[in-house]
């Protein structure tokens, strides 16, 4: 309950909300102006009962019920200070994990040291609906959590509206603060099912009887099935897949390089059509080919490896966007 | 079960095992204090629930709750026929939470039961305010705080996780300690209810009867209730004139005192012979359920309808049944007239169980004295200088109380030194009675009135002597003086509480065993003065002597901001202040130059740890090992690019285990 609570007077008060400031590494310390605090449904009804027993205490002139009720409210007004400062001075780090395609969920680690010398309890760390579980922290330690967060579009997943929260110790009061962080996700274009088959373009030294384009030897590439193809080159794991009738591609004579290019792709939307080229990146590097990107402005040059993998896939998330 | 509650939001069986111990040792001590049948019921759901934890089979269902709840209603309405009031209230709230803890599904059910939890024993005040018990809750809140931490930030498991949460529990407790002291003394009481919750048929109980026999005062004398309210139209008079008369008991058989016997006339008061000192006033009753109105001694001037009785008793033509304002004169300086007949074969009356040390006692006073006058001094000082407490709760006493008080038990208050001082005066043969009303009054300052409580009820007597009429004798006055001067109930308990026995030639553990009772007495008394007791005229007495007393209760409320804010700010500069350094690396560092300065080998200022490291090993080749290492951890985590975690808390397992010496 209560926490999840993401909602627009949410959204409305964390972009009014004083963030704290971060130094050159990232990390933004909690300070005191930063702690917002209020109390939590339990700690209103503490409330009410607080006003009851006071008022009967009082009016059945026992002192003793008075001191009892005197009791829960102070030991409640300390445990708001504790609330309170249990995020005092805490340092956060946020650091955006490894890029993800969209549709995936984006992980952000989140790193909490204690810079008072205090043990701090059910911390957690919260952006948008999703919250990590409460992280104990003991004193002078550092701990990571991470969260996931789900990609709502290509190109940067933002870690804004991280919100660091707290109960600690008696659930009574709910202490926040939205450290700002600069950590972001690269999120790749998501990959189409199938995507036809790229050019391959003929290495330096051709075959002398010609370029047949097709053999039995190497494999090329998938290309859809037209009718009259062997069922021999049927790609029965992709249809396993569900992604239709693809039929395995041999080249024979002809290296293994082709141009995944944007322009040999029909008119498409662009979402669309950065999501056929990603399949084409992803399947060109599955197969081991050489590749090279061409995108209207950008050309990524022929390559092969994990690096040059991402180096395209990045550039098709940040197609269009910087 | 009707709805599948999500694993993280499910409370954790020992939780709810927690829970129900809580209250299971919440109800023990209500057993005493609440009907029977509702005990059985809420000990009956206590087992079941924890029978649950063991046999999930047998907590029951949603459609059993109804029948269950309505079973605890019942089970109340059965015993106390009502639902409101101060008993019933506390029966129905203990079964109903007991009730909640079967249907604890979810953590939030868990927090509600915690926070209800705190009803639930500061009901129990209002049936019973023993340091025990209260040492006894307090314990129980702590345990209740100690469960809300572990439901909010639990920390490991089993016994960890319990220590865990105590700790947090005691610690917020004692961090509060300050601040309950603050509003405790501080927060302004009310001087009267607002509203009264006790039941219509309690309303009759509360006032006094027109007889009085040992233990027939108890109940009044502990009850806080206001019995009425007097505003004086000129100064109010001091204490000791204060004394409210109520009804006139002229009649015992040896233990029950009684009115003036029914066949005989009483008539109507003769006019008071000298009346001076008058003073006008006006009482607002609490309903008393019995027809006499109380005065000030002697009435002068009673309101139409009602009547001054031939013993100045005033009685209105009906019982008061609802708040009556009346308006008085009575002279607080005054003579009565003569004595007739009836009267003085009723004042000499005797009950048979007079005793023979009873009349041995009088007649060797008699001896002494000349006079009558000076007889009722000589039993004064009797009481005053045999050991005599004054108690509010005395030894139960037999068939013959008035002889066992003066010569067994000799603890009691007013009504055991009435009756017995007027027994001894009749046995000297003085016509004496015994006057019920109510002694002193609260000055309640913000309203200017008097505020007279039952705890006020007091039993006097009067003797009548020839050429000074019926005049008043105050006995309890004669063991504590403190009672003429002030008012408070447990004032007097103070007064009563120096136990006079010759303590030089009774063994050293007897001494000791005195000691200590002496010490548990004054611990009660001074539980009572301060705790139970600390009413508005003490708050407004603390005022008085910070001078802020003109302040009255604003002078109050303002002490309560500025003292709870400066606990509050003094324990936040507390918590916040920063110890060292704000960097834990260069706290850590600072301890380890610190170690070195104390052998000699301080760090000047500006040099940097290799230097620093390379000079101390220049200077202690023996130390060339630890300090070596210790700078191998700690150069890269200061400077380099990519500190490890564990590298502080290796540097400070290091700097622990460094202890240089001088050579």
């Amino acid at each position: 309950m209560g926490r999840a609570r993401g909602s627009r007077l949410e959204r409305w008060f964390s972009s009014l909300a004083r963030r704290p400031p971060i130094d050159s590494a990232g990390v933004a310390r909690l300070g005191r102006r930063y702690i917002y605090i209020l109390p939590t449904r339990p700690g209103l009804l503490l409330g009410a009962v607080f006003l009851l027993m006071l008022l009967g205490s009082l009016n059945y002139q026992n002192n003793l019920a008075l001191l009892f009720t005197f009791l829960m409210g102070s030991v409640a007004i300390v445990g708001m200070l504790h609330t309170w400062l249990n995020l005092l001075d805490l340092r956060v780090l946020v650091r955006g994990g490894p890029p993800v395609f969209f549709g995936q969920d984006g992980v952000f680690c989140i790193t909490l040291e204690d810079d008072r010398s205090r043990v701090r309890g059910d911390l957690v760390a919260r952006m948008g609906k999703r919250e990590t579980t409460p992280v104990h922290l003991q004193r002078d330690a550092t701990r990571s959590v991470s969260i996931a967060v789900a990609t709502t579009h290509r190109g940067w997943l933002v870690a804004d509206q991280v919100r660091i929260e707290t109960r600690y110790p008696l659930g009574l009061f709910r202490a926040w603060s939205y450290p700002p962080s600069n950590a972001r996700i690269r999120v790749y274009p998501r990959p189409a099912e199938r995507s036809p088959v790229p050019i391959p373009v003929p290495a330096m030294k051709s075959s002398e009887q010609g370029d047949m384009g097709r053999g039995a030897d190497d494999f090329v590439g998938p290309r859809s099935y037209r009718a009259g193809d062997s069922l021999r080159h049927l790609d029965w794991k992709a249809l396993a897949r569900e992604r239709g009738l693809v039929v395995k591609q041999f080249g024979g004579d002809r290296a293994a390089q082709v141009w995944i290019d944007w322009d040999r792709l029909p008119a498409l939307e662009t979402e669309l059509r950065l999501s056929l080229l990603c399949r084409q990146v992803l399947d060109a590097a599955g197969q081991g080919l050489r590749y090279g990107l061409m995108l209207p402005g950008i050309l990524v040059p022929m390559g092969q490896g994990e690096i040059h993998k991402h180096r395209c896939l990045e550039s098709l998330a940040s197609f269009g966007n910087g | 079960m009707a709805k599948v509650v999500p694993q993280a939001e499910r409370p954790r069986p020992s939780q709810v095992a927690s829970m129900t111990l809580l209250l299971g040792l919440a109800w023990l001590p209500l057993i005493s204090d609440i009907a029977p049948r509702v005990s059985v019921f809420t000990g009956f759901l206590l087992a079941l629930r924890l029978a649950s934890l063991r046999w999930l089979v047998l907590l029951p269902g949603r459609w059993l709750m109804l029948p269950l709840t309505v079973a605890g209603m019942v089970a109340v309405l059965s015993d106390y026929k009502t639902f409101v009031g101060r008993d019933a209230g506390a029966a129905l709230l203990a079964t109903m939470l007991v009730l909640k803890l079967l249907e604890m599904h979810r953590v939030r059910d868990l927090r509600v039961g915690t926070l209800l939890f705190g009803f639930l024993l500061v009901s129990q005040f209002l049936f019973d305010q023993s340091p025990l018990r209260a040492l006894y809750l307090a314990l129980l809140l702590v345990l209740d705080f100690a469960l809300m931490a572990d439901l909010t930030a639990r920390v490991g498991e089993g016994r960890r996780a319990l220590i865990s949460a105590l700790r947090i529990a005691g610690r917020l407790c004692l961090q509060a300690l300050p601040l309950v002291l603050v509003l405790f003394v501080l927060f302004p009481r009310l001087s009267s209810p607002l509203w009264s919750l006790s039941q219509q048929r309690d309303r009759g109980q509360t006032g006094m009867s027109d007889w009085m026999e040992p233990g027939s005062l108890d109940r009044l004398v502990l009850s806080p209730e206001p019995a009425f309210r007097a505003r004086f139209d000129g100064p109010v008079p001091p204490q000791d004139k204060l004394y409210w008369r109520g009804p006139v008991i002229w009649h015992t058989d040896g233990r029950r005192w009684t009115g003036w016997p029914a066949g005989l006339p009483l008539g109507v008061a003769e006019r008071l012979v000298d009346t001076s000192e008058q003073v006008a006033y006006q009482v607002e009753l609490e309903p008393t359920g019995k027809p006499w109105l109380f005065v000030l001694d002697m009435p002068v001037r009673v309101p139409d309808g009602a009547r001054i009785l031939g013993d100045f008793q005033v009685k209105d033509s009906t019982a008061v049944s609802d708040n009556r304002a009346y308006r008085a004169v009575s002279a607080l300086s005054y003579e009565t007239g003569g004595l007739d007949l009836d009267q003085e074969s009723v004042g000499t009356q005797l009950p048979e169980n007079i005793t023979e040390r009873m009349r041995s006692l009088v007649a060797g006073w008699q001896r002494e004295v000349g006079s009558r006058e000076e007889l009722v001094h000589r039993a004064l000082a009797f009481f005053r200088e045999e050991p005599f407490h004054y108690t509010l709760f005395p030894p139960k006493l037999g068939a013959n109380p008035a002889d066992e008080f003066l010569f067994v038990t000799r603890r009691g208050f007013c009504e055991h030194y009435a009756g017995s001082f007027a027994l001894l005066m009749r046995i000297a043969g003085i016509p004496t009675r015994i006057v019920l009303g109510y002694m002193g009054g609260e000055h309640n300052p913000l309203g200017d009135y008097l505020i007279v409580r039952q705890s006020d009820a007091h039993a006097w007597v009067e003797v009548w002597l020839r050429g000074r009429g019926w005049i008043r004798v105050d006995p309890t006055a004669a063991v504590a003086p403190e009672r003429i001067e002030r008012s408070d109930l447990f004032e007097v308990l103070a007064a009563g509480a120096p136990l006079r026995f010759r303590l030089e030639d009774v063994g050293t553990l007897r001494r000791w065993v005195h000691d200590l009772d002496l010490l548990g007495d004054a611990i009660t008394t001074g539980w009572r003065d301060w705790v139970v007791g600390l009413s508005r005229t003490r708050q407004q007495q603390m005022l008085e002597t910070l001078g802020l007393g003109h302040l009255r209760a604003y002078g109050l409320a303002l002490a309560l901001i500025v003292a709870a804010g400066a606990v509050l700010g003094i324990f936040l500069a507390v918590l916040t202040r920063r110890t060292g350094s704000r960097d834990p690396l260069e706290r850590i560092y600072t301890g380890f130059c610190k170690r070195l300065a104390r052998i000699g080998l301080p760090r000047r200022p500006g040099e940097g740890p290799l230097d620093f490291a390379q000079r101390v090993t220049a200077a202690r080749p023996d130390l060339r090992v630890p300090v070596e290492s210790f700078m191998a951890v700690y150069l890269p985590q200061r400077y380099g690019a990519y500190p490890r975690p564990a590298g502080r808390r290796e540097l400070e397992r290091k700097l622990r285990r460094f202890r240089p010496r001088r050579r």
